[in-house]
C-alpha cells in the first residue's frame, strides 16, 4: 500500500527524473562512443566451472587491457564490454543460453565460448542461424567441418594437435635419452576430445612415426582401480605411455598407481594430451614429485612472450599458472578487437566477414601461425605446445620460440 | 458426448498454448516453450507405464536416446528427412520397450525400478564405444522444410504442441478403456487383477511398448529441437529424472500431471538459470531442488491431486447439509432372506483329486479332494493355518499344485495362470481388500467385467448390474475411499461377479464386519447362489456359516478331516478337537 502512494505521489517527479536521465546519457553518447558488447559463452556453474571461470579471467583482463589503450580506434575509441552468460553443464542448458544470447543481447558483435566441443557444437547451430561470430578453443575437428561461416577455430584441431606432435616428441625422447622410442601405450578415456586424438594416432600417426602400439586401453570416466590398466603397462614395457584422461581423479588415480608399481616418475615416459593434467587442481590431489616430467600436449598455454600476464593473472585471481583457458580467451578478445577495427562498425555481420578476411600477421597469444582464417574458419599454421611438469608447475617447453624452460627427459 | 466433453480441455489448453507462443517473438522464450511440451509429452510417455501400472522406471532415457540417435544418424547416414525419421523411431522405441519389458517385467518393485536404471546408462556407453559423442545433425540450406529446419521458431512450439496434444487424447483414450483399468488394476493389486481376469504381462508389455514409442517420437524430436545429440543428452541420469521430475510434481496416474509439472518446472528452471545463475552461480540448482522438496513433502502424489482434493473438499462441505439425509437413505437396500433349495446333488463344476501343494518341508495342502456341486454353497473352514488360503490359490492359479488335478467342467486346469482360470469362470475375492480409494464403485466393478465384456459400454452396463445386485447402485458413484468395511466387502463382491463367473471363491468376506452387516452380506451372498452361481467360502467365524452354507469342507494341518451337512459337521470330534483341542471334546459333546 505504501509503497503503491509513493510511487503515485512521485509519479511526475519519477517522469522528470527519467527524462532528464534520457537528456544526459545523449549528451554522454555524443561526447563518448557507445560501448560495444561482446559475449562469453562459458561453463561458470556446474561441473565444469572451474575452467570456465578462468576463460572469464581471461576476457576481462583482455577488456581491461583494450579499454586501457584506448578501447576500437575505428569506432572513435569505443570501449568494450564483456556480457557473460553461463553455458551450464548439459547440451540442452548451453543451447539455451546461446539463444538467450542472440535473443537478449541484440548488439553483440562477437562472443567466444563455450569450452567443451559438445557446447561448442550446439551453441554454434544457433550463433550460426544468427550471424554471430564466434571464436573458441574448443578442438574438435567437426566444429568447423560443418560449412559453418560464422564460427573461428583459434586452437589446432584435435587431429592436427597430435600430427604435429609425435614427432617433436620422439625428437625431444632421442635427443634427452639417446634412443628412439619404438613402443607406445595408450590409455584414453571415451569422452570425446580424447577418442578423437587417439583415433588419430592409432590410425596413421604411429605408423608413420615408426611406432608400434603394443597396449591400447579405452576406459569410462570415473574409473575406481586402475590396477589392471597399469599391470597391462607394466608387463609391455612400452617407451612411451600416451595417457589420454578427462577428469582430474583419473590422472591422479593412474599416476599413483604407476608409482605404486615401480613405474612412477620417468621410469616410462608419460604423455597426455589435454589440460586435465595440467589444470591448477591437479596439485591438490597429486603431489608434485609424482607429476615431475610429466608432459602433456595442449593447443595453447602461458608460454614465452606472456610473462606480464602471467605474473597479472597469479596477483589478480591467485591462479598459479596462465592455463589454455585463459590465454586463449584472452587472446579472443584482441582478435574481436581487431575485427572491429577492419570493419569499422558495430555490427555483427560485418565484423564477421572482417574476421574471415582479416590478416593479423603472426599470432602473439595462440601458438605460432596467424591472425588469419581458412574458409573452414580454421586458424592459418595454427600450432601447439607441448607442456611439462617441473617443480611443481606445468612450464611450456615447446615449440622452443616459445618455451619457457628447457625439457628434459625423464631419467629411467 | 462424454467423449467430446473431456476432449474440450486439452483443446482449450493446447489452442490458448499456441495463442501464447504466437504472440511470444523472442527466440529464447520461443525455445523454452518448445521444450515445454517435449518434456510434457516424455513425462506423459513416462506415465502411461509407471503412472497406471505403478511399476516406476528410471530408464526411459533408454527409449528417449535410442529416437534422438535414430532421427539424428538416419539424416547424417541415410538423409532420411526427421517427417519419415520420428515415425520410425516411435516404431524402434516400441521394439525396444518390448525386447526391455519381457525380461524385466519378471522383477517387481524396486528390483523393477532399479533394473530399469540400467539400461540407458548401458546404452550410453554402447554410444560411446560407437563413436558417437557428438552427433549434429547436417544443416540443409536448400529443403529446410523437408528435414524439418524452420527459420521461424514458432513452427516448432506448434509441431511439440501438436505432439503433445495426441499423446494427450491417446492417454484420455487409454484411461477410460479397459486397457487403462487394466492397468490400474495391476497397480493396486497385481495378483488381484489376475484373479480378476486380466493377462497382467500382455497390460503390461503393451503399456511399456507404447510408452517406449511415445519417449522416442518425442526423443526424436527433440534431437531436431537441440540439433546436437550426444549421448549424456539423451540418455543420461538427468534425462530419465526429468521424466520422473515433471510427473510426480504435476501428478501421478494422470493425464494432466506431466503437463502441469512441465508447463511449471520447465520455465522456472531456465528463469532461475538465466537470472540467478548469473549473478550466483549454481543457485538455481539449489532453488530448484527445494522447490521440488516442498511440493513432495506437501502434496506427495502431485500438485494436480491436491488441487482436486482441496477443490473436491470445498464443494462437498458446501453440499454437505443436504448431502446427509441423501447418504442416509442411500444405505444398502436390504434383501429379504428367502428360503432357498438346499442343492448339492446336480452336477459336479468344480472337482478337485488328490490336490497336494508343499511348500520345502511344509504341506500347505495334501491330499485334498471334493467336489463342488452346481448351485449350492460350500464352506470351508478350519483353524489358522490349515491351509484354506493356500487351497483358494490352487483353484485359481496363484500356486501351482505339487500333485493332484483341479477340474472345471471336466476339464484339467491345474497349473494355468489365473487369468485363463478367471475365463473359465472362476471370480474370486480377498481377505485383504484392495479398492482403488480414488475411483468411484462403479469404475472399482468395471475392472471384473473385462473378462467377459466385448466392448467397453458392455463392461459399464456388466458393472453396473453387478453392482446392483449387490446392492450398491444407490451409491455407485460414491469413491470408493468413502465407504464403510461392510459397503467395500459388497464391492469386491460386485467387482467378483461383475465378470459373470459362475464359479466363486469368497476369502473372509465376513471378515470386520458387525452383526448386522455380516447378516446383509449373508443375504447377498445368498441371493447370489439362487441366481445360480456356485460358491465355495472361506471363513474363521462358525456362526454365520451354519446359515449360510450348504455343505462344510474341514481342513487341518492342509488335510481334509471331514465334510458333510452344517449339524453333522458342528458336532464332529474332529472338527471340536481342531479348533479347540483336545480337552473340550468332552466338554462340547454335552
Amino acid at each position: 500500500m505504501t509503497a503503491k502512494s509513493k510511487f503515485t505521489i512521485s509519479r511526475r517527479a519519477l517522469l522528470a527524473g527519467a527524462s532528464g536521465t534520457l537528456i544526459a546519457s545523449r549528451v554522454a553518447w555524443a561526447q563518448q562512443p557507445a560501448e560495444v558488447k561482446v559475449g562469453l559463452l562459458v561453463p561458470i556453474s556446474g561441473l565444469y566451472a572451474r575452467p570456465g571461470t578462468v576463460m572469464r579471467e581471461g576476457a576481462e583482463m583482455a577488456i581491461d587491457h583494450i579499454n586501457a589503450q584506448g578501447g576500437v580506434k575505428a569506432l572513435g575509441g569505443a570501449k568494450l564490454k564483456l556480457v557473460v552468460l553461463d553455458s551450464g553443464d548439459t547440451t540442452e542448458k548451453a543451447k539455451n543460453a546461446a539463444q538467450r544470447m542472440v535473443a537478449q543481447e541484440t548488439d553483440l558483435v562477437a562472443a567466444s565460448g563455450a569450452y567443451l566441443s559438445s557446447f561448442t557444437l550446439a551453441v554454434t547451430e544457433v550463433t550460426e542461424r544468427a550471424n554471430l561470430p564466434m571464436l573458441t578453443l574448443s578442438y574438435s575437428d567437426l566444429i568447423t567441418e560443418r560449412g559453418f561461416k560464422y564460427v573461428f577455430q583459434t586452437a589446432a584441431t584435435a587431429g592436427s594437435q597430435a600430427r604435429q606432435a609425435l614427432p617433436q616428441l620422439i625428437k625431444l625422447a632421442e635427443t634427452a635419452s639417446g634412443k628412439r622410442p619404438k613402443t607406445v601405450a595408450i590409455l584414453t578415456d571415451n569422452t570425446g576430445a580424447s577418442i578423437a586424438s587417439a583415433k588419430a594416432m592409432r590410425e596413421g600417426l604411429l605408423a608413420e612415426n615408426q611406432l608400434q602400439l603394443i597396449v591400447d586401453e579405452t576406459f569410462t570416466p570415473p574409473l575406481a582401480d586402475a590396477t589392471s590398466l597399469v599391470q597391462k603397462i607394466r608387463s609391455a614395457k612400452p617407451d612411451l605411455l600416451f595417457f589420454l584422461p578427462t577428469v582430474i581423479s583419473d590422472a591422479k588415480l593412474l599416476l599413483e598407481k604407476m608409482n605404486e608399481f615401480g613405474l612412477g616418475q620417468g621410469k616410462v615416459p608419460t604423455i597426455s594430451f589435454g589440460i586435465a593434467i595440467a589444470e591448477p587442481d591437479m596439485l591438490q590431489t597429486v603431489s608434485a614429485e609424482l607429476l615431475q616430467g610429466v608432459l602433456t600436449c595442449v593447443a595453447s598455454w602461458g608460454a614465452k612472450g606472456h610473462e606480464a600476464l602471467i605474473a597479472e593473472l597469479k596477483t589478480r585471481y591467485k591462479e598459479p599458472w596462465m592455463t589454455q583457458n585463459a590465454i586463449s580467451t584472452y587472446g579472443d578478445m584482441w582478435v574481436i578487437k581487431d575485427a572491429l577495427e577492419k570493419a569499422g562498425k558495430a555490427d555483427r555481420v560485418a565484423v564477421g566477414e572482417a574476421l574471415r578476411t582479416m590478416d593479423g600477421g603472426p599470432s602473439k597469444y595462440y601458438p605460432l601461425g596467424e591472425i588469419k582464417f581458412d574458409e573452414k574458419g580454421r586458424r592459418i599454421g595454427a600450432g601447439m605446445t607441448i607442456v611439462q611438469w617441473q617443480a611443481g608447475v606445468p612450464v611450456t617447453v615447446f615449440p622452443p620460440e616459445l618455451a619457457l624452460a628447457k625439457p628434459f627427459w625423464p631419467k629411467s | 458426448m462424454l467423449r467430446m466433453r473431456s476432449l474440450l480441455p486439452p483443446l482449450l489448453f493446447t489452442l490458448a498454448y499456441a495463442g501464447i507462443s504466437l504472440g511470444v517473438t523472442n527466440s529464447y522464450y520461443q525455445l523454452i516453450l518448445t521444450l515445454v511440451p517435449v518434456w510434457a509429452v516424455f513425462g506423459l510417455s513416462w506415465n502411461l507405464l509407471s503412472g497406471y501400472t505403478g511399476l516406476i522406471s528410471f530408464g526411459h532415457a533408454a527409449f528417449f536416446g535410442i529416437g534422438a540417435y535414430a532421427t539424428a544418424l538416419g539424416q547424417i547416414y541415410f538423409n532420411i528427412s526427421p517427417w519419415l525419421l520420428i515415425p520410425i523411431a516411435a516404431m524402434l522405441g516400441g521394439i525396444a520397450g518390448l525386447l526391455i519389458g519381457f525380461p524385466t517385467f519378471r522383477l517387481q518393485g524396486h528390483y523393477f525400478a532399479l533394473a530399469m536404471l540400467a539400461y540407458p546408462l548401458a546404452i550410453l556407453y554402447v554410444f560411446e564405444w560407437l563413436g558417437f559423442q557428438e552427433v549434429t545433425l547436417p544443416i540443409k540450406r536448400d529443403a529446410p522444410i523437408a528435414y524439418m529446419q524452420f527459420s521461424d521458431p514458432h513452427i516448432y512450439t506448434l509441431l511439440g504442441l501438436a505432439i503433445m496434444l495426441a499423446t494427450i487424447v491417446l492417454t484420455q483414450m487409454i484411461e477410460r478403456s479397459r486397457f487403462g483399468m487394466a492397468l490400474l488394476a495391476i497397480k493396486q493389486n497385481e495378483a488381484a487383477a489376475e484373479a480378476a481376469g486380466i493377462n497382467t504381462l500382455a497390460w503390461k508389455l503393451r503399456a511399456i511398448t507404447l510408452s517406449g514409442a511415445i519417449a522416442a517420437a518425442i526423443g526424436g524430436f527433440y534431437a531436431q529441437v537441440l540439433l546436437v545429440v550426444t549421448p549424456q543428452s539423451v540418455f543420461g541420469m538427468l534425462v530419465s529424472a526429468q521424466a520422473l521430475t515433471v510427473a510426480m510434481f504435476g501428478g501421478v496416474g494422470t493425464v494432466w500431471g506431466p503437463v502441469i509439472g512441465s508447463v511449471i518446472l520447465i520455465p522456472l528452471a531456465e528463469i532461475l538459470h538465466a537470472e540467478a545463475g548469473a549473478r550466483i552461480p549454481g543457485i538455481q540448482g539449489v532453488i530448484f531442488g527445494i522447490a521440488i522438496v516442498c511440493v513432495i513433502l506437501l502434496a506427495p502424489e502431485g500438485l494436480f491431486w491436491k488441487l482436486r482434493d482441496l477443490l473436491r473438499k470445498r464443494t462437498a462441505s458446501k453440499a454437505a447439509v443436504s448431502d446427509i439425509a441423501e447418504a442416509a437413505a442411500a444405505n444398502v437396500t436390504a434383501l429379504k432372506p428367502a428360503s432357498r433349495q438346499r442343492g448339492a446333488t446336480g452336477e459336479v463344476v468344480l472337482e478337485v483329486k488328490n490336490l497336494s501343494r508343499s511348500f520345502g518341508g511344509l504341506k500347505a495342502v495334501q491330499d485334498v479332494s471334493f467336489k463342488l456341486h452346481k448351485n449350492e454353497i460350500l464352506g470351508i473352514i478350519g483353524p489358522n493355518g490349515a491351509g484354506k488360503t493356500t487351497l483358494f490359490n490352487l483353484l485359481n492359479g496363484f500356486l501351482k499344485p505339487s500333485q493332484g488335478e483341479v477340474l472345471i467342467d471336466g476339464r484339467n486346469m491345474s497349473g494355468q495362470r489365473p487369468h485363463v482360470i478367471c475365463e473359465a469362470g472362476v471370480g474370486r475375492t480377498f481377505q485383504v481388500m484392495r479398492p482403488f480409494l480414488r475411483m468411484s464403485i462403479l469404475d472399482n466393478v468395471v475392472v471384473g467385467a473385462y473378462v467377459r465384456a466385448r466392448t467397453d459400454d458392455e463392461a459399464r452396463k456388466m458393472a453396473a448390474d453387478a453392482v446392483a445386485r449387490v446392492g450398491l447402485s444407490a451409491v455407485a458413484d460414491r469413491v470408493a475411499g468413502e465407504l464403510s468395511t461392510k459397503e467395500l466387502r459388497l464391492m469386491e463382491l460386485a467387482r467378483a461377479i461383475a465378470g459373470q463367473p459362475r464359479i466363486l471363491l469368497l476369502d473372509e468376506t465376513l471378515a470386520g464386519l458387525g452383526h448386522g452387516e455380516a447378516d446383509e452380506v449373508v443375504a447377498v451372498i445368498q441371493q447370489l447362489a439362487r441366481d445360480g452361481i456356485t460358491i465355495a467360502i472361506i471363513e474363521h467365524t462358525m456362526q454365520a456359516m451354519v446359515r449360510l452354507v450348504d455343505r462344510f469342507l474341514v481342513l487341518d494341518h492342509g488335510a481334509v478331516i471331514t465334510e458333510g451337512l452344517p449339524e453333522v459337521v458342528t458336532r464332529d470330534n474332529r472338527v471340536i478337537e481342531a479348533y479347540l483341542g483336545k480337552k473340550w471334546v468332552g466338554h462340547a459333546a454335552n
